[in-house]
Order: C-alpha cells, then structure tokens, then sequence
C-alpha cells in the first residue's frame, strides 16, 4: 500500500466533542459574571476552547492554570489528554506533537520556566503548528524572584510568536479565545503567547464575564493544520534544507507575521460581533486626541496608569497613554497614528534588556524604530525602568515620569535614554 | 457519546524453528521507508529504519529527533518516508512523541479523528536517547504513552562528525576521544546501559534490545512494541560505518558478532512478569574476534583488550551462560598483543579491502 | 511592510514551513539518485553447487532439494527426470558422489540426498500419469540401437525419446535392466521398483526393449555390423558383467562360484545353491553384495549361514560403500583382511570344503594389475562350503572390431564416441569406464544421447563447459544452524538376515525428507531467500518474483554498499567493479552534494501551496454559509 494520490485534498478534521459534565458546567456558567484571577480565566478559557491536549509543568505563578485544568479534567468537565511533562522543554515539544497532528495543544511557564524551552520557540512558529502558551510573567533568574517581569515573554519576541499580554482577568479569557482564533486562521497558522503580568493580574480577582458554548463555538473554528501528521495523508514536517533554501522560508515566515495583521484586525471585530465587547485592535488610545505627552506601556500596570492619566488631567496635564495590546507582529502604524502629534513619549519598562541601544529596555527598542518613521515630527523618546522584580508601579512614579517628560518638552532633549523610576531624583 | 481508542495488533513473524536463519516466507511487503536517502553505503540505522518502518506499516506515525536519521534522510528537503513523519529537536524525541500519542487518543476520544489509534514510533539516535534527550524519553515511558520509543545506537554522534556519546564504548575513539600518549585508550568511560535503566526505571513498560544481525527479532520487537498497550523502548545496535571504520558490508555481520562475542546482550523485558528473557547466541567469541574488525579499536594495548573481555564475561553470567574457561583466561592481558597484531576469526569476506 | 515587492525566483518558491510530500515505494525519493554513490554494483551469479557438479549425470540436486524444501514435489520429481529417468532406483542403490561432495559435510553433516531423491522416485512412481509425457515431441523417424538394458542403455534411450528419437535396446538376459537386476541384490534395490522404473520407461513410447538377443558375431544373430547400417546410431552399454576367475589351485572345485554369476542368477530369479559357511574372495562392493545375499539364501535358508569375506585390502582399505560395510557387519557378516586365498580344499564330492589362507598384502604388478603378496609362511586351513569369487569385472568383447577396444574396454573419445568413421557409434558405462557407478552410466547414456542428437543433426561436438565450483568457504555460514544428518532408518539387521527380499535402507516420511532437504544450503545459487531484499538499507533489491530468487537491482538508489553481497548466504551475489555508469537514463554522477538539477525541490512547493489554499477556502466557505452553523461539514 502506498500513500494517498498527492491530489486528495487535507483530511477534515470534526469538531471535539464535549463531555456531558463539561456541557452541563458551561451552560451554568453562560451569561454569569464570575471572579476570578488570571490563572482562572485562562483556564476557564482553554476550557471553552476545548483543547486536546494540555501540557503541564509546575512553577510559579502560572501553575495556577494548570491546576484548574487539571481539575476541569478528573472532573471530566473537560476531556483532554493531561500530560505533566519532564520539564518546559518537553513540556513545549509535547504541546507542538499534539499540535502537529491536529489537536488543539495549551501550554504555558512562567520566568526561567520560559527560557528553559527556549529551543522550541523558532521550531514551533517556523513549523507553522499555531499552540498557544500562557505565561504567567516572572522575572527571570538570578536570583529566584516571583516578582512579575516582562522580560521572560518579551527575550522570545524575534522567536515569531504572536505576543501580547492581558490587563485584567476578562482580558485574559478574551485574549486566549482572540488569540486561538487568529493562530489557528490558515491565513497565519502562528502559536500565541498569551502574556498576563504575574500575581498583578494572576492573582488578583477581577470580573469575567462567560459565555454561552455556542458563541465560542461560533467564533472559534475547529483546529484545521492544513498539513497535520495524518497517516491519510502522509507529509514529512522539517526536513533538513540547503542553505540556498533558507531565505525563502525566512521569507515566508515574515510574510505570515505580517499577514497576522489584518487577521487581528478582523478577527477583533468578529469578537466584538459575537461576544459584544469591543477591544482595540492593537493598541489602546487612552486620552491621547491632545496629548502633549504620553506613556507607552503594556500589561497590567497599565491599570494603574489610566488612573494616573486621569488624575494628572484632572491637573491640567495634557498626558495621555498608548497601552500596547499586542507586541508581536509590533503594531507601528496603529502606534504612529496613536502617538501623532505627541511631544514626548516615555515607554514604561517591566523588562530588562541589558546592554541594549535604550540603555534599559525592550519595548523602547520597538517604540523608538516605530517611532522614527512618522512622517512628519517625531516625538522624543525616553523610557522608564518600572515594576522591576514585581514591584508595584504607584501612582507617584507615573506623576514622576510625567514630570520627566514635561522637561524634555522644555528643553527640547531627553535628560538620558532610560530612567530609571525610583533611583534617581 | 465519547469514541472509544480502538487500538490495532500487528501479527508476530515466525521465529526460526528449526528452519535455517534465511529464508523469512512472512516478510511484510511494505516498505515505508523508500529509496532515495543519502545516509552513507552500508547505514546500519538506515537498515534498522526500514526494518522498523515495514514492520509498523502504513498506518503510522513517526518521529525523527535530529541526528543521522534526520539530516541524512531528509537532506535539501526531501524525504524518503510514506508515512507523517516530523523532525523534532533533538532532546525533543520522548516528548514531542508524547504529544502525538497524546494527541490522537485526545481526537479519537473526542471524534475528531476516526481511528484507530495508529502505531506512533520516534527513532532517536543515542545521542538523543540516552544523553540530551535521557530525560524526555524517561517522562515520557513514565507518563506510560502508547508509542514506541526506538533508540538506534551507532554509539556516537555521527551526525556532527563522529563523537563520543555515553553508549560509545571503553576504548571507542571518537574526535572528543583520541588516543594520545597520555590517554592511550582513547575513551576512559565505560558506556551506560540504556536499555537497562529504562527497563528497571519504568517496570510497566516493555522494553527490548536487538541488533541488525537478526531481521525477524527485531522486526518482532518492533511489532511486540507497537503492540504493548503503553510505552515501550526498543533499543537497536546499528554499525556506523563512518565512525566505526569498517567495510561497508560488514554492518549485518557485526550486528551478530557483538552479541556472540557477549558485548550486546539482546533481550527482552517482560513487564507483566517483571522479568528479562535473554538470547542465548550459539556462539561465544572471544571480543577480538568484534573489536578487530572495526578501526575505531585499533590503537587498544592489551590492557584495553584484557579489559573488553572482562566487561563480556560479566555480561555472559548476567544473561546466564557459562564463561568458557578459553574467555576468562583472556582476561589477562598477558593473552593479548595489540589489537592491531592480533589474530581474529574472520568472516567469509565478499566484500573489498581488508 | 516588508514583503512588499518581494519576489521569490521559481526554481526556490518552496512548500510551507518546508513541509513536503512523501515519495512513492515505487519511485523512491527522485530527487536523489543515490546510485551515484557507488564504486561496486552487486550482480546475481549462479555458480555450480558441489552436489551438481560430482552427479555423474548432472542432476539438479540443488534444484530438486529445493522443491523438497517447500513440499513442490512434483516440481522436484520433475527436475530430477531431466537428468535421470529412475530416482526410485538411485535414491536406492547409488552411492552418492553427491553426498561426498556435499559442502555440508563441512558445516556439520551432508545431506542425506539420496534419500530425498529416493523419496521423490517412490513418489514419482505412484502418479497416475507420467508427467514427462505431454511435453514429448513427436518422434522424427530416427532410431537408435542401444545394446544393452542396464542403466546406460536405459538411460540413453530415455534421453533420445526426449528428444524425439526412438530406440531398440538389445538384452542378452531375458528379462530388463542390466546389472540393476543381475548385479544389485533384491534387498538393495526390490524387482517390483525396477520394473515399475522400467514401466514408467516404456509408456513413453518409441522405446523397445528386446531380451534374450544377444549382440555378437553370429552372422545369423544380431551383429554389430547389422546395428550400424540398419539404424542410424548405436550406442554400446554393455556393462562388464562377467566374472574375473579365480586363479588358484582347486578353483575349479564345486563349489566355487563367481559372485557377478551368483547375484544374477539371483536377480532373474531363478535359485542358487549357496551352503552354510561361505567364503567371499574380494574387497570391493560386489564381495560385499555377495556376502550378505549368501548370508540371506545360504544353509538352506532360515538365517543359519555364515559369510567371511577374505580381501587383501586392509580394513580401512576396503573398497566397500561405508554404509554398506556397516550394515554387512551388522547382518553377521565377518571379515579377513589382508588375506589371500592360497588354494581351494576339495572334499571326496569334488565339493568345495575349506580353504587355504594366508596373510598377505595388495600389490600391483607392471600393468597396474592387482597381485598378492602373500606372506611366507602365513598359511592355515578354513573349512567352508562356498566360496564366491568378487576379485573383478570384465567384459566380452573379441567380436567387436579391434579399434574399438583395448585394456579391456571399449575405447572412446571425451565425447563417448567409438572410433567409426562410417556410423555414430557411442559407448558408455562400465564397458568403456571399467566398473563405476550405476549413475556414472546413467550420465553417459545421457551425454551419448545428447552427442547423437548432435552428430544426426550435423552439429558439431564439442567439450562440456567448464563450470564454477562453490566451495564452503565462499559460503556464509552465519544463516546456517548446526543439525545432524537425518539417517534413513534400516530394517532390523535380524529382519534383513533372514530374507533375500525385505529392503535394508528404508524411506524417509515425508518430513525426514523436508527437513532433510531444509539443510541444502543451496550452494552458489540463489533460491530466493529475501536475504538481499531484507538487509538493503536502499530498498533497491526488487523482488520481480519471491519463488527461487529472481531479484534485480536498482541501480537507480543503489549505493554499491555489497551488504546484500556480504549476507547471501549461498554466494550467488557478487560484486563487480562500477566506475563509468553504463545505466541509460538520469543516473549521473554527481560532482557535488547537491541535487542534481536547479529548482529540483520547487517541484514539491504546489503541494502545501494547495493544502493551504484548500484550507483558506474551506474556512471561507465555512464562514460564509451559515455563522450559527457548524463549520465542520466532512
């Protein structure tokens, strides 16, 4: 026997089954508001989503998610296959085997956790197997710190995942399905890293609001590899290239993150048409229309900082912030447009990126590149290391860093590259 | 409402019983693993890989770590499999396979995937198995996964240029162990015993050794492997030509000498029984008789020589055969001369050079 | 945007993420000819195996064990008839050069041939049709005189039939079949398999068998001359059935019988007197045939009589067939070596009543002759009341033209011809070899039909080919268990002593005749073992048939690694040198690693470019028809 004729089109793929118990729990659940953390509504999310094969490994503080999966499945709410891998690296190579061969795989590490598995990162989004990892950030070693950084997710961003992090546990849940969807779309076909800031919004409880089964399933498709590990259809994933090859599959490797982007913007809209809340598509524009400054920021400090901007208008400043829903495929047009006509703009840092051209950061990296192809007048840019080792970011440090930038607007210059909030005058 | 994994059992061939070792009337006709490959003349993995392949069948899935079995095989974006077939990391075999396995016991359950549950095989290299990857393997027999784990051992890394690996064996010069003046053996380490720890680490699991000198044996190891409900590890000898430095056409004939010179032994472990079956080969060689054919031996003193042959008779009492009284006097180096001048028995030579 | 404007060359537009389709088994991997690779080509050679080659009449032993091995038995019946009309005989009476040159005998024991072969005659014997038959010619008008029905004359005039020739075979005795009947006792080889061989024969048509005429110079009997003008060859199978005398004083005493005489008389049935206590002069076959046959008929019957045979051969000299000598010492049968008789004792009846022995050594003398030296001094008296005389073989021959013979024997060239230069006349057996094997006649008989057939069809003759022997070391003995020689069981030895009929060496069952066959180790030709199709890591052995070894080569992916070459286990395989590739088609060899033409793997990029398309219009499609709906339709 050999194999199928090349002619036949990808085996179909049905949709997964529900148990009856996982059917009888989500239609209780279906138009509550619950309370949960972070870890539970990715849960709670994957859960939705029905995935196949989950894949686990303990540290914190993402683990939370794992062990409300882990219940979801005794409990036979979920039926899917639970594996406590040996490590983040097997972890990782687990969830891409299952994704390879057409099921739905969730995974996810925080900190060292993160970087352990970093192999995996290139292999899993030049493969095309679009799996999606929750990270709980943490700050990476040494030495062990349970503090939230951002540096764990944000050190695999040229890996080709598509990135963002989550504020609030709503986000969170909304951005697990959101990020499912747009993976998953054959048009893109990239893993997703799901990022939520650890225990600020981990484990902090805010309002989540459920679903019916049936709007998920309307919004998200079965999983459909086009080319999943199907003795059907025999297909050999990675052979070895010539070096001449490479650049083609380079190539088409940046062609699929840039193609992610009018899929998010598409794939936002539909979710704001199934499930009625809206969400910018890349970046939120927080009373920037007549700023004169703005922060930059990303994740759950963000929170904080809506606060600070409101306070500080309330003052007569004329601030406003640009929080960045997605980080990967970086969304430099939405940021221009956002960032117009803004004097000064201060990237906030949970992250570290030693030795860099910010002298702090990564995301100054990103911003300030994006940044200088405005057409027309560019903004200064400075950043400012904040929140570092999960320390909090209170609302004196954001008037601080307002401080900062109204006197780079009036002196025309930036004092340095990067600040770093609390250490200095 | 939920599928049931229906699972499929592959027939056994017929042992030789009495019949002479030719002559496999049974032989499964498929041959998954095709032509057009670029391993080198005479690949031992390359012939276990087909062997384990028409074994399993069409209806299989397979996992290719890195090593010669993938970068041979799929060079410049080819491949010589019918089967799915993935490349995996190499520290990767054991748990990207357990997510195949898992994966379709997951669709099949939930009826996305219509069974049933195919035969799910890695082959790691023994770099892969029993160094980087030791681990994800090990998790993966414990976690019990319904795969075959198959390590082919050349007993190096031959992929990157030949080197030392924890199954290269005493005296076994690879490029990180030359000999030298001050390391005259070149390889100091005596190997692991791979087979051995997975068989007593993971007592549910059925795990085997084989080597290319017995066709039928292994493709039933294969198949028993597939079979076992569970994870099983099938632990291959494969001659590397390349790195061993023999004639081509020496890879099945040392395949049955280092069993017969009690340096590999095959077996079965049984993990309803908890027991271990041993072959019993019709002959016992002296290890001259295996290490001289191969160059990569060459430099041994009789030190080394004196020292192989202790290794093997320890080897000969575990699996329960008598030591010749012949074999334990040459544990004494004074019995040997260098490998290079000594005396060995050597096969019927068809092949070319020396 | 970066991937504007971006535009791939054709020949490097390649499948996503690099994933690409499988080959076929059939075609293999195109993209790589591997053959390229190679240095040494592995080729299929048959050699000749042993067995083959020492069959005075060329059998396919190696052939017909294999059809053994695999229950086609009348495949292997068949294949023996090609070379030798009686298996039933042979697997009886022949001894087996085969079996002494048997590379198994090295292994461990060699293969119990003639009892394969005895198997397959008895089971030839009991079809109720003769499968030889419908593949006969017709008869082309020809015919051809054979003097003599012994297994040279039948043997020849089997071959002629086959070939569309006819024959008359002229017996002196009155009833078929030579030595095989006057010469091989009844215990060796039964009348009734005889006949039915003879039988078997005969239904072939074209084949006459006239007894009871003898060929010689009587003008009014049948003469040679008669022979050559009215049929249109001969061939002369005399045999040499007459007793060497016994030249010693008293030989003429009663008493003193030649054994070739006394074995015939038995064979054609008709009683001899043999008393209680016989003595055989002689070391050779016939003595021992003799020995035991006066054992069985000797004082009065009823298992009373004693035999000694009295040789001047020391016992490891004996000429006697090994097994036979054991079974003559198992039956009672005592020995004298280094003894010559000296003179016969004559009792007052003119009887035979002892005889004077003495030690003595074989000598030989100017002309190679056997002669006694007899040790001075050495004599002493045996009583006996037979003595059987087994000291040689020779033949009548004064009415043939003298150029026919000398030393005894009918003279002939390599080719078995007689030199005439007016008719075709050939020669074969003990009569133009001196005494040889009933097989070596059966091979002349053979050859003589074959060198007529030619000489009638104005064709040259010309020396047989020269063959490749396979010895046991180019053998590989790794695939080959260590198991003993399956002896064919004898009857009692107190069974065989007490009747001149019951057979001594029984059949194999059927499964003794299997696994008899199962340890040929087919030497030097291959029998289809898959050894070369299983160990080749380039799938490039094909097997086109799995019956006994057809296999090609791939020569396309065949990198020249001869393990295929290094595991056959009989050395059919062997390996040539390849350093130009004569092979039409694209199989070049490469200068570089690389695939061997541009763009080669953008052959694969339509594949996923499909798959990906399909999977955007399905989603499409999905979406468009019903959003509530399920977008999984099958």
């Amino acid at each position: 026997m050999t194999s199928v004729p090349v002619d036949a089109g990808p085996p179909r793929l049905q949709r997964a089954i529900r148990t009856p118990e996982g059917e009888t729990f989500l239609r209780g659940l279906t138009g509550t508001r619950v309370r949960q953390n972070g870890c539970a509504a990715a849960a709670y999310a994957a859960l939705y989503a029905n995935v196949d094969v989950i894949t686990a490994y303990p540290i914190r503080p993402y683990t939370a998610i794992m062990m409300n999966l882990a219940q979801f499945v005794a409990d036979g709410i979920l039926d899917a296959e639970y594996l406590h891998a040996d490590g983040e690296h097997s972890q990782f190579s687990a969830a891409f085997g299952a994704g390879s061969c057409g099921a739905r795989a969730y995974t996810g590490s925080s900190g060292v956790g993160v970087t352990y598995g970093y192999e995996m990162y290139s292999i899993i989004s030049g493969a095309r197997i679009p799996i999606q990892m929750a990270i709980a950030d943490r700050t990476l070693d040494p030495p062990g710190d349970f503090g939230s950084e951002h540096t764990d997710a944000l050190c695999t961003r040229d890996m080709g995942w598509l990135m963002g992090w989550a504020a609030t546990p709503q986000e969170v849940f909304d951005k697990s399905l959101l990020a499912y969807a747009i993976g998953e779309d054959p048009r893109v076909l990239l893993p997703q890293m799901v990022v939520q800031d650890g225990y600020f919004v981990s484990h902090i409880a805010g309002e989540v609001e459920m679903p019916a089964a049936a709007q998920v399933d309307e919004f998200l498709p079965p999983y459909q590899l086009p080319f999943p590990l199907d003795p059907r259809r025999p297909v050999s994933h990675g052979p070895q290239i010539h070096p001449e090859q490479g650049p083609p599959l380079q190539l088409e490797r940046a062609r699929a993150m840039e193609d992610a982007i009018p899929v998010i913007r598409e794939k936002t809209d539909e979710f704001a048409r199934v499930f009625g809340r809206r969400y910018p598509h890349f970046v939120e524009s927080y009373r920037l229309e007549d700023a004169d400054i703005a922060l930059v920021i990303s994740g759950g400090h963000a929170v904080t900082c809506r606060a600070a901007v409101n306070r500080m208008r309330a003052q007569g400043i004329k601030i406003g912030m640009a929080r960045l829903l997605w980080v990967r495929p970086f969304p430099g047009d939405d940021l221009r447009g956002a960032l117009a006509g803004v004097r000064a703009v201060g990237v906030v840092e949970t992250n570290l990126g030693l030795g860099g051209a910010s002298y702090g950061g990564i995301l100054s990296l990103d911003v300030t590149t994006a940044l200088y192809h405005l057409d027309g007048p560019r903004p200064l840019v400075t950043s400012f290391m904040a929140g570092l080792g999960g320390e909090t970011v209170p609302m004196a440090e954001f008037d601080w860093m307002a401080g900062k930038l109204g006197q780079a607007v009036e002196r025309g210059r930036v004092e340095k590259a990067a600040h770093w909030v609390g250490f200095e005058d | 409402m939920t599928h049931q994994v229906v699972r499929q059992t592959l027939p056994l061939l017929a042992e030789e019983d009495g019949r002479d070792l030719y002559y496999l009337p049974d032989l499964p006709e498929e041959d998954p693993y095709a032509a057009g490959h670029r391993t080198c003349a005479g690949c031992g993995p390359a012939i276990q890989y087909r062997w384990v392949l028409k074994a399993a069948g069409q209806d299989t899935v397979v996992a290719g770590p890195t090593g010669c079995m993938y970068v041979a095989n799929s060079t410049y974006l080819c491949t010589p499999y019918t089967v799915p077939w993935a490349h995996t990391p190499i520290a990767s075999g054991g748990s990207f396979t357990s997510g195949v396995a898992a994966g379709y016991e997951a669709m099949i359950r939930k009826g996305r995937y219509p069974g049933p549950y195919p035969n799910i095989l890695v082959m790691a290299g023994d770099g892969s198995a029993a160094d980087i990857g030791i681990g994800s393997i090990s998790g993966a027999l414990y976690r019990d996964h319904d795969a075959l784990f198959v390590c082919y051992d050349n007993e190096c890394y031959a992929n990157t240029g030949i080197q030392t690996s924890p199954t290269t064996p005493y005296a076994g010069m690879t490029t990180f162990t030359p000999y030298g003046k001050a390391i005259p053996e070149g390889k100091k380490l005596p190997p692991k015993n791979l087979a051995r720890m997975m068989a007593e680490g993971h007592p549910h699991c059925y795990v085997a050794t084989t080597t290319v000198g017995y066709p039928v044996d292994l493709i039933n190891k294969t198949r028993k492997g597939l079979n076992h409900v569970g994870a099983a590890f099938l632990h291959c000898y494969t001659p590397c030509q390349k790195g061993w430095v023999y004639q081509t056409s020496m890879t099945v004939e040392l395949g049955r000498r280092v069993v017969e010179s009690g340096l590999w032994p095959v077996w079965e472990y049984d993990p309803g029984e908890r027991a271990y079956r041993y072959f019993h080969p019709p002959v016992q060689r002296p290890v001259t008789d295996y290490l001289a054919m191969q160059g990569r031996f060459g430099h041994m003193l009789p030190e080394h020589v004196a020292r192989t042959q202790a290794g093997a008779n320890r080897n000969w009492e575990l699996i329960g055969m008598d030591v010749p009284q012949a074999l334990r006097d040459l544990e004494d180096p004074a019995r040997h001369q260098r490998l290079a001048d000594e005396e060995y028995s050597m096969p019927v030579n068809r092949g070319i050079g020396a | 945007m970066s991937v504007r404007g971006t535009h791939v060359p054709e020949h490097l537009r390649l499948p996503i993420a690099g994933v690409t389709p499988p080959p076929t088994e059939k075609e293999g991997q195109r993209l790589f000819p591997t053959g390229n690779f190679r240095f040494y080509r592995p080729v299929y050679r048959d050699k000749t195996p042993p067995c083959n080659h020492a069959c005075p009449t060329g059998e396919q032993i190696q052939k017909y064990l294999d059809h053994v091995k695999h229950d086609r038995y009348l495949d292997g019946y068949l294949t023996i008839l090609e070379d030798n009309p009686m298996p039933a005989v042979t697997g009886r009476v022949c001894y087996h050069p085969c079996e002494t040159a048997c590379n198994r005998a090295v292994h461990d024991e060699p293969i119990g041939i003639r009892g394969v072969e005895r198997f397959l005659g008895d089971f030839g014997l009991k079809l109720a049709d003769n499968p030889v038959k419908p593949a006969l010619p017709p008869l082309n008008g020809q015919t051809v005189a054979i003097v003599g029905s012994g297994p040279g004359g039948l043997g020849c005039a089997y071959h002629l039939r086959r070939k569309g020739y006819a024959s008359v075979i002229f017996e002196a005795l009155d009833q078929p079949g030579g030595m095989l009947r006057a010469g091989i006792p009844a215990w060796h080889l039964p009348g009734e398999v005889l006949d039915a061989e003879i039988a078997k024969l005969l239904d072939l048509g074209g084949i006459e068998i006239r007894c009871g005429v003898r060929v010689g110079d009587d003008p009014d009997g049948v003469t040679l001359g008669y022979l050559r003008t009215t049929y249109d060859a001969v061939f002369l199978a005399l045999g040499q059935d007459v007793g060497r005398r016994l030249d010693a004083e008293g030989a003429q005493a009663r008493g003193v019988i030649g054994a070739l005489e006394f074995l015939r008389e038995t064979g054609l049935g008709r009683p001899v007197t043999v008393g209680a206590s016989v003595l055989v002069i002689g070391g050779g076959n016939t003595a021992s045939d003799a020995a035991r046959s006066a054992i069985r008929l000797g004082g009065a019957g009823g298992n009373q009589a004693s035999a000694t045979i009295v040789s001047l051969e020391a016992e490891d000299e004996l000429l006697i067939q090994p097994e036979d000598l054991a079974q003559a010492r198992d039956e009672g049968v005592l020995f004298r070596p280094r003894t010559a008789l000296v003179s016969v004792l004559t009792g007052e009846d003119a009887n035979v009543r002892g005889a004077v022995l003495a030690a003595a050594r074989l000598a030989r003398d100017e002309n190679g002759a056997v002669r006694a030296q007899i040790a001075a001094g050495t004599e002493y008296e045996v009583p006996c009341d037979t003595i059987l005389v087994a000291i040689g073989q020779v033949q009548v021959l004064d009415w043939l033209p003298a150029h026919y013979t000398g030393h005894g024997l009918v003279m002939a060239d390599e080719s078995g011809r007689v030199p005439d230069e007016d008719a075709a006349v050939f020669a074969g057996g003990d009569v133009m070899r001196g005494p040889s094997m009933v097989v070596d006649a059966l091979g002349d008989g053979k050859r003589a039909a074959r060198d007529i057939d030619r000489v009638l069809s104005a064709e040259p003759l010309r020396p047989e080919d020269p063959v490749e022997v396979m010895p046991y070391e180019k053998l590989n003995p790794a695939y080959f268990r260590h198991a003993p020689r399956i002896e064919a069981p004898l009857a009692p030895a107190a069974e065989r002593r007490a009747s001149q009929v019951t057979e001594v060496t029984l059949a194999y069952s059927r499964e003794q005749a299997v696994a008899e066959a199962d340890r040929c180790m087919s030497c030097g030709v291959c029998n289809g073992c898959d050894n070369c199709y299983i160990v080749c890591p380039d799938v490039s052995v094909m097997r086109d048939t799995r019956q006994n070894g057809h296999y090609s080569i791939r020569t396309h992916y065949c990198k020249g690694c001869l393990v295929c070459v290094q595991e056959c286990p009989t050395g059919a395989l062997e390996r040539v040198p390849e350093l130009d590739f004569d092979e039409p088609g694209d199989v070049v060899r490469m200068e570089t690693a690389f695939a061997p033409y541009e763009g080669a793997h953008a052959e694969q990029a339509p594949f996923t470019r499909r798959l990906i398309e399909d999977a955007i219009a399905e989603y499409d499609r999905s979406r468009s028809i019903d959003p509530n709906g399920p977008g999984d339709t099958p």
